[in-house]
């Protein structure tokens, strides 16, 4: 049996990485209101200096499109360093080439946004059964 | 510039037989008349007509017609002198005579091209010198021989003088005389002269006869004169000269001379106490001296006729509508236009202006007046002001352009004011319709205000992507808000604080969607142009804004950099909008092969060193290539294989549409910069903000 968050008696620890400050504190409060321990990083060096430091989150929602660090780099960058949490990307573009290059880079899941709570829980589940 | 009226009107295209026949006749008798007084001891004429006949004719005939009238004239001159010369004496006189009509015909010729007009100075100092003094030098070198040849009393030095104070007294006051006739002689035949312009000749000529013969013709005993009488026909004479001209004084002055010299022939006139042939000599100076003074009052009165005519037909010719004030402002003269234009509560107060209407009391009663019309008010002050600066010689021009409904249309005026060229000072408004200019104006405006939505919309279809992503932001946002206040309402219905918090959030997250699809509907829509007062820095901040998406997914790190003191600006916020939006994307669109890591783009606004407002947008690519600099801001230039070239032109029209200038130059270190200047809302004034509208409206 897969663990989901909403049942997981231990909360689950999820990162959120975006620079749009209202989608970092919408998406912390959504996943913090759903019983998951959420921190948001405005970028994805924040993010990597964080892990440096001992953060270790199960699951990671990562914003493709960010200035200086892209999510794609900061995947290649968890890739180089042989892995990180599981990774669903979230990006605000459309069409099929981010989804293919974002899951080469090692992403479990691409979500579009805006994304409901219910494509959210559901895709975090995957990425757990995943990982 | 000298303007030379030529009449145009002479014998070239009279056949020779009609010329002859008339000119045998008037020959005879002039030569009649010249036998008629003669000074008594060196025996030449005191008067000689035929010379002042055989010039004119000359004058105004085909060169191939001259050996005619030169034979015609030594015909008449046989058949009156023969009976009282000798051949030998006929015949020298006949060479001094043909030499100096030759001599004169010729230099007439060569001066005037033709019969000379002799309605100005220049042409009647011309005349003088050919007519008066060389040509009569000549004829008298020649004839004066006949002292010598014919062994007479009076030696050569006297014979010369004779000769050429009687053709110099012929060609001054009967030459002018036959030069008009034959310059004239069609206007004459067709009788364009009125009745009541007949009658005033005919009278003056009259005149002239009656008073010239009670002055000169009694003969008063004991050596008695009237003086004051030899004065008198110089009234009708230069009446003559005022109204008809040098034609006019000629007529009269060779009256007064026939009839003065008949008078000292018998013994009377002003000078009859002196010998014989002195009394003439002096007679012979005093009406060249009379004739000189009259004749360059009728030249000088012609000329300013001329001037006079020229100047009324070419302002009633002006379709314009022109009134001329004197220095005060007082309007005294207006072209028929102007009178035709009926005032018809215009905007303009000089509308409906007359002779003797004051232009500025008409300003300043507008300007007192309570009427509420605003526009009239700010047109008349502008008006007034522009006056009275022309008047005073502060302002060399002033040009005003207003709008004003005709007959039910629009329609557009311009009124310029310029100096009257005059030492008493004044000035001269020209009024004119430029409707069609300004409606072909306005179809181009309006033409290129659709290319320019045109490029905007096609920008925007380029920034689709970006524009999609800037919305998908709030509206995740939104959503994850919404999802976490259902959540928290399930969970714990009464602690409202958390979800009041997460609504906080989705209102502003809503107004920022909102602000997103108003600027989206802005820069789609063709709307009207609207010159308002913009803040730069909201402006560069609503354009960073915009390209926001673009610029992230390009990895461009864009930074606005304004001045605390840059003015405000007064533009179409849209499109200024669209220039930065245009500039930005080139901007970045140039860094593409930049690594991701230095691709960095600066939008600032700062105040110029002169007061106006710098717009510049720098990035930091391979800066612009020789090949398009200086050709940058053409239409159809670019250096994108996709790229149509019309960006930058029609960000130099917008640009140049609101009085501003835009360039683009070479950074010192990577990339370059495009600069936009505009002047500033205070610098551009209220007087500058109706024509930046009407010419982007």
């Amino acid at each position: 049996m897969t663990t989901t968050p909403r049942d997981n008696p231990t909360r689950l620890r999820v990162a959120i990485v975006d620079d749009e400050p209202s989608v970092r504190s919408s998406l912390e409060r959504l996943c913090s209101v759903m019983g998951m321990d959420a921190t948001a990083y405005e970028s994805g060096r924040k993010f990597l200096e964080a892990l440096d430091n001992g953060a270790a989150p199960a699951c990671l929602l990562l914003d493709a499109h960010m200035p200086e660090l892209s999510g794609l780099d900061v995947l290649r960058m968890l890739a180089s360093r042989g892995g990180g949490p599981a990774t669903i990307v979230i990006t605000a573009d459309d069409g099929p080439e981010i989804y293919a290059r974002v899951i080469a880079a090692g992403a479990v899941e691409c979500l579009q946004k805006p994304i409901t709570a219910e494509d959210l829980v559901a895709a975090i589940e995957r990425a757990m059964a995943c990982s | 510039m000298r303007i030379k009226v030529s009449p145009n009107n002479n014998l070239r295209d009279l056949p020779l037989g009609l010329g002859l026949a008339a000119f045998v006749p008037v020959c005879l008798l002039g030569n009649l008349l010249g036998a008629l007084v003669r000074f008594p001891e060196i025996g030449s004429a005191v008067l000689y007509p035929p010379y002042a006949i055989l010039v004119a004719v000359l004058v105004a005939s085909p060169r191939r017609d001259w050996p005619w009238y030169f034979a015609a004239s030594v015909l008449t001159h046989a058949l009156v002198g023969l009976s009282r010369w000798p051949l030998t004496w006929l015949l020298l006189a006949d060479v001094a005579n043909a030499a100096r009509a030759l001599v004169a015909a010729l230099l007439l010729i060569r001066l005037f091209r033709g019969v000379p007009a002799l309605d100005d100075m220049r042409s009647f100092a011309l005349f003088g010198l050919a007519g008066v003094v060389i040509a009569p030098a000549v004829g008298a070198t020649i004839g004066a021989a006949n002292a010598i040849v014919h062994d007479m009393p009076a030696s050569y030095g006297q014979m010369w003088v004779g000769w050429f104070v009687s053709n110099a007294l012929t060609g001054l006051t009967m030459l002018p005389g036959f030069l008009v006739a034959v310059g004239n002689w069609r206007f004459v035949v067709r009788r364009r002269w009125s009745r009541a312009r007949m009658l005033e000749a005919l009278i003056l000529v009259g005149a002239t006869v009656v008073i010239s013969a009670l002055a000169f013709l009694p003969h008063f005993d004991g050596g008695r004169t009237i003086g004051v009488l030899f004065y008198a026909p110089g009234v009708p004479v230069l009446w003559l000269a005022l109204r008809f001209g040098a034609g006019g004084a000629s007529v009269g002055m060779s009256i007064v001379t026939i009839l003065g010299i008949l008078g000292a022939g018998r013994g009377s006139g002003p000078f009859h106490y002196l010998p014989p042939d002195e009394n003439l000599l002096t007679l012979q100076f005093f009406l060249a001296l009379t004739a000189i003074p009259l004749l360059c009052i009728a030249a000088v009165d012609s000329a300013r006729t001329r001037a006079v005519q020229l100047y009324r037909s070419v302002l009633s010719s002006l379709e314009d509508q022109v009134a001329i004030l004197d220095a005060r402002g007082r309007v005294f003269v207006v072209n028929e236009s102007w009178q035709r234009f009926a005032s018809s509560g215009h905007i303009c107060p000089l509308e409906g202006l007359q002779v003797g209407d004051d232009a500025l009391v008409a300003c300043q009663q507008v300007l007192r007046a309570s009427e509420p019309d605003f526009e009239r008010k700010q047109f008349t002050r502008r008006l007034h002001a522009g006056l009275t600066a022309v008047l005073s010689g502060e302002e060399k021009r002033i040009d005003l352009e207003y709008e004003n409904p005709m007959n039910g249309e629009r329609a557009w005026f311009t009124l310029r004011v310029e100096p009257r060229r005059h030492s008493d000072g004044g000035a001269v408004m020209t009024r004119a319709n430029v409707t069609d200019r300004r409606r072909t104006q306005l179809e181009l405006d309006n033409q290129r205000q659709a290319l320019a939505h045109l490029a905007r919309v096609g920008m925007l279809g380029q920034l689709s992507g970006a524009l999609a992503h800037e919305l998908r932001q709030p509206l995740t946002s939104i959503l994850a808000n919404a999802e976490a206040a259902r959540q928290m309402l399930e969970r714990n219905p009464r602690d409202m604080r958390p979800v009041s918090a997460a609504l906080n959030d989705i209102m502003s997250q809503n107004r920022r969607a909102a602000n997103v699809i108003d600027g989206l509907r802005a820069m789609l829509k063709r709307g009207e142009t609207r010159v308002q007062s913009l803040d730069p820095s909201v402006l560069v901040h609503e354009v960073l804004e915009i390209a926001h998406g673009e610029l992230v997914s390009r990895g461009v790190g864009a930074t606005a950099v304004v001045s605390p003191d840059v003015p405000p600006l007064l533009a179409d916020r849209v499109q200024l909008q669209q220039v930065l939006l245009n500039l930005i994307l080139n901007a970045c669109e140039a860094m593409d092969a930049s690594p991701r890591s230095v691709r960095r783009l600066q939008v600032a606004a700062a105040p110029t060193p002169s007061g106006d407002v710098c717009l510049s947008v720098s990035d930091v690519g391979p800066g612009i290539p020789d090949a398009l600099n200086g050709r940058l801001f053409e239409p159809f230039v670019t250096n994108k294989p996709d790229g149509l070239g019309l960006g930058l032109s029609i960000a130099r029209t917008i640009v140049a549409a609101h009085g501003g200038r835009i360039w683009a130059e070479n950074n010192p270190g990577p990339g370059a910069t495009v600069h936009c200047v505009f002047a500033s809302a205070s610098t551009s004034g209220p007087a500058r903000e109706p024509l930046a509208a009407a010419v982007l409206a």
